[in-house]
């Protein structure tokens, strides 16, 4: 295949974040925020902004509209790449940047790509209020009412019923997650205690088949991620120990929920339409593919889909388990927190809460391989798979790193 | 070359709801509901309380706004009345309402309507029959005036 040529070709040198919080007493825009993490990043890497050729930004934030918004932050940082663009897809695009970074670097443009995704829309919009109107299709759903639970809902309610998945298996994902949490400093639920399945399946009805608890609240702030990306060969002469891309896939089915039933005879839905499974499974089955790994050698798994159900989903779309299967993996201790997968270990969308996190969850698998993870720490990790996730389950993209060249 | 003068095309009729209904996150204004060229047609209808998909000269029905048939990428399509019966294919009771003025009908259901074209038609579905609204239960199509204040396609449950 020719994509294997691009297996652990690039690395990652570099990573850093800047997080502001609601409760500030200078609150921070994500351009504060992404300028932060990148000035980290080039004095801690030694490679400033003349020696970057590329720049790749994650979506325009909701809390900085600004057309051109790769132009903004090129401008704020003062650089001036040879490529540059900004990655759309929703939360997918954040690891899209890294993605169009290894081809950059792969076809000989550019010797160093800065990837910067930002957030700060809890710290500056009402999320809960005007979500769903990011979320809808704003002429033909909009006028009905729906919320953003209530649209994802769409798929856990065919999922429940095509594979006969229950409450209470959801349930044990919020509880799994819950417990690295507590662990994370930065954790929306860092103080909130552990949770059980029963504290789920009791917890308001947000919109059936989710309850509270199913759901990912906002994180009560802004996180911006920066990584440099680099050729293999150079990352060993800067950098003590490169993270590797090992592979990487991507693949969007659709925008609206009300626009999913209209796709098929594309993977994932050769067959027929379904509300239920994604693209995450072709993205992941390419990104395995390109790194000769499988879902055995994956020590540890992030993933930004915010619903409990969808968490089950995506276990199985990642290959940790087969079709159907999640309700019973987790059941069985899949995901414990004690001797399970290391799954969502920052806490997760539904613990550590949600913020357009990006590349984020890409950094959490980096600094655990480094031994500077921010929660609780993990040993040997040597292989970590990271999964971002845009649009009603319409938008995936999946990246495996490694410690290996 | 009458055909070629822009001035000359019958100017597009939109209906009454198309003033807009403005769309707020928070403080922002991000726009309005609105309908576009490409969909007139399909509020036409909504005004007449018809629901209009779109149909492709190859037979196959689309929905919404489709302009490129995905069967067979003919761009010949046109507007075609539904026969306004289906089955509840998905669905969610929603609880927690989005905004204030929806706040006032809490729980209310939106869903996937698997209608006998072949369409999946996102709408309200509401309960027209004994037992709580389900995956498989028949629906048909009516018109209701939702807390938008604006007339919308709707589907009822029924035995």
């Amino acid at each position: 295949m020719n994509t294997h040529k691009l297996a652990r070709s690039c690395a990652i040198v570099g990573i850093t974040r800047a997080i502001g919080l609601k409760t500030d007493k200078e609150k921070k825009t994500p351009l504060q925020l992404v300028v932060e993490a990148c000035g980290e990043l080039f004095r801690t890497t030694g490679i400033d902004r003349t020696k970057i050729g590329a720049l790749f930004t994650g979506r325009m934030p909701r809390s900085y509209f600004t057309l051109q918004y790769s132009q903004s932050v090129l401008n704020e940082l003062k650089i001036a790449p040879v490529i540059s663009t900004e990655v759309t897809s929703h939360g997918g695009g954040a690891l899209g940047t890294i993605e169009l970074a290894a081809l950059a670097l792969n076809a000989g443009l550019v010797d160093y790509a800065l990837c910067v995704t930002g957030e700060a829309s809890p710290i500056w919009i009402d999320m809960i209020g005007g979500s769903a109107n990011w979320e809808a299709d704003l002429q033909f759903e909009a006028p009905y009412g729906p919320t953003t639970p209530s649209l994802y809902a769409q798929s856990a309610c065919r999922y429940m019923h095509e594979y006969g998945i229950s409450s209470r298996q959801m349930a044990r994902v919020a509880v799994e997650n819950r417990k690295w949490a507590l662990h994370h400093p930065y954790a929306a639920m860092h103080k909130k205690g552990e949770i059980t399945v029963d504290d789920v399946v009791n917890s308001p009805m947000i919109a059936s088949p989710l309850h509270l608890l199913d759901c990912a609240p906002w994180f009560p702030g802004g996180i911006a991620s920066a990584a440099l990306i680099t050729r293999a060969d150079i990352a060993k002469q800067i950098c003590p120990n490169p993270t590797y891309i090992a592979g990487f896939g991507q693949w969007n089915t659709h925008e609206w929920v009300g626009e999913r039933m209209g796709t098929w005879n594309v993977e994932p839905v050769k067959k027929g339409p379904s509300m239920v499974r994604t693209g995450a499974k072709v993205a992941a089955d390419n990104a395995y593919a390109m790194s000769g790994l499988s879902a055995a050698d994956i020590n540890i798994a992030e993933t930004s889909v915010p619903f409990t159900f969808a968490n089950l989903l995506m276990l199985e779309e990642l290959g940790f388990c087969g079709e159907g299967e999640g309700g019973r993996f987790v059941e069985s201790g899949g995901i414990d927190f004690d001797g399970g997968l290391p799954f969502n270990t920052t806490g997760g969308y539904l613990s550590f809460g949600q913020s357009g996190q990006g590349l984020y969850l890409l950094k959490e698998i980096v600094d655990q391989m480094w031994n500077q993870a921010e929660g609780k720490p993990i040993a040997g990790v040597e292989n970590g798979l990271v999964h971002g996730h845009g649009g009603p389950l319409g938008c995936h993209s999946v990246m495996i790193v490694s410690k290996n060249n | 070359m009458k055909g070629n003068n822009p001035m000359n095309e019958t100017p597009i009729k939109v209906p009454d709801w198309s003033a807009g209904k403005k769309v707020m996150v928070g403080e922002l204004f991000l726009g309005l509901y609105q309908p576009s060229p490409e969909t007139t047609g399909f509020w036409e209808g909504v005004k007449r309380r018809e629901l209009l998909f779109k149909h492709c000269e190859c037979g196959q029905f689309h929905h919404p706004r489709r302009m490129l048939c995905s069967v067979c990428s003919s761009q010949k399509l046109s507007w075609k009345k539904s026969t306004g019966i289906g089955s509840v294919y998905s669905f969610s009771e929603i609880h927690r309402a989005p905004t204030p003025e929806y706040a006032q009908t809490v729980p209310y259901t939106v869903g996937l309507i698997e209608t006998g074209e072949g369409v999946h038609f996102f709408c309200r579905i509401d309960q027209g029959r004994k037992t709580p609204i389900a995956i498989g239960d028949k629906a048909k199509l009516d018109f209701r005036v939702l807390e938008s204040g604006y007339q919308m396609p709707v589907f009822i449950t029924h035995d």
